[in-house]
């Protein structure tokens, strides 16, 4: 009995094909996200604060919501191309109040990202400006992109 | 108090029917509502919005916050994002009067501090129980 084969009908490619729309699903999430280029974003690492790191030039930029932070209960380090961040938020104290609504969270935290490159810890700048931290990292000189001049004869 | 660890707090979208003018999304700020036998204080985490930017109207019982969020665009290529930024919006239903001239709005690192003062007549009264 000869065996056949139809490698061409469509039950034996169904996983395959699954794996096709879950691809052009994922395309589109991006797609969509580089539109907007906001909505839900999702909580990445979990860790608090959730950060935005921007790269622009020679410099890398990350960024932080840290309302009710004072900024002396803020401690950034650097080392090596891991920047550190840990601070505390300290509850508001309200001498004999009754609450109504308590939403607001208070806490420590400690948090570590690694960043694309190696920055210059000594040029670190860090501000701190209606609640939103901005640390702005330059990079290392040795990652900096070198043009490479072409020697013509 | 004990320590304990701060989570990443879930930025609630304004559910709206009017659409904002502003490119950005309205979140829910997060409060903190307290009273005191004198005022109500309410703290609101609006982070990235300076006080000429909080927008506070009492008409009637129904105070409303808005804060538009300044964002200060710098060029760069985005190479992580954890968070949104946009603007604030709630809106509350008092319950006690509340003496309109005396409010008071400050700002410190992000947190909006609204202080409202109770009229006169608001103001609590202790009850004689009698025993007879």
């Amino acid at each position: 009995m000869a065996i056949i084969r139809y490698p061409n009908w469509p039950w034996a490619d169904v996983s395959t094909a699954l794996e096709d729309f879950e691809r052009a699903r994922r395309q589109m999430d991006r797609l969509v996200s580089a539109f907007t280029g906001q909505g839900a974003a999702p909580a990445v690492s979990g860790v608090f604060p959730a950060l935005v790191v921007k790269e622009n030039g020679d410099k890398i930029i990350v960024e932080a919501e840290l309302p009710g932070i004072n900024p002396q209960d803020l401690d950034i380090n650097v080392h090596g191309n891991t920047l550190t961040l840990s601070g505390e938020r300290k509850p508001d104290k309200v001498d004999g109040a009754s609450y109504h609504r308590r939403e607001r969270k208070w806490g420590s935290f400690r948090k570590a990202i690694t960043l694309p490159d190696e920055v210059n810890p000594d040029a670190v700048q860090a501000e701190c400006k209606n609640g939103v931290l901005t640390i702005i990292l330059p990079k290392a000189e040795q990652t900096k992109p070198k043009k490479i001049a072409i020697k013509s004869e | 108090m004990t320590e304990k660890d701060l989570q990443i707090p879930e930025k609630k979208e304004v559910q709206s029917n009017a659409e904002s003018t502003r490119n950005a999304p309205v979140f829910i700020p997060a409060v903190d509502i307290l009273e005191t036998e004198h005022d109500l204080t309410l703290l609101a985490d609006m982070p990235g919005v300076p006080l000429d930017r909080v927008d506070i109207d009492l008409e009637g019982d129904q105070l409303t916050i808005r804060g538009s969020v300044l964002q200060e665009n710098g060029a760069g290529r985005v190479l992580l994002k954890e968070y949104a930024v946009g603007d604030y919006y709630r809106q509350f239903t008092l319950s006690s009067d509340i003496d309109r001239e005396k409010i008071q709005a400050t700002i410190k690192d992000g947190v909006l501090r609204l202080v409202l003062p109770k009229a006169e007549a608001a103001k609590p009264r202790r009850i004689e129980v009698k025993s007879s």
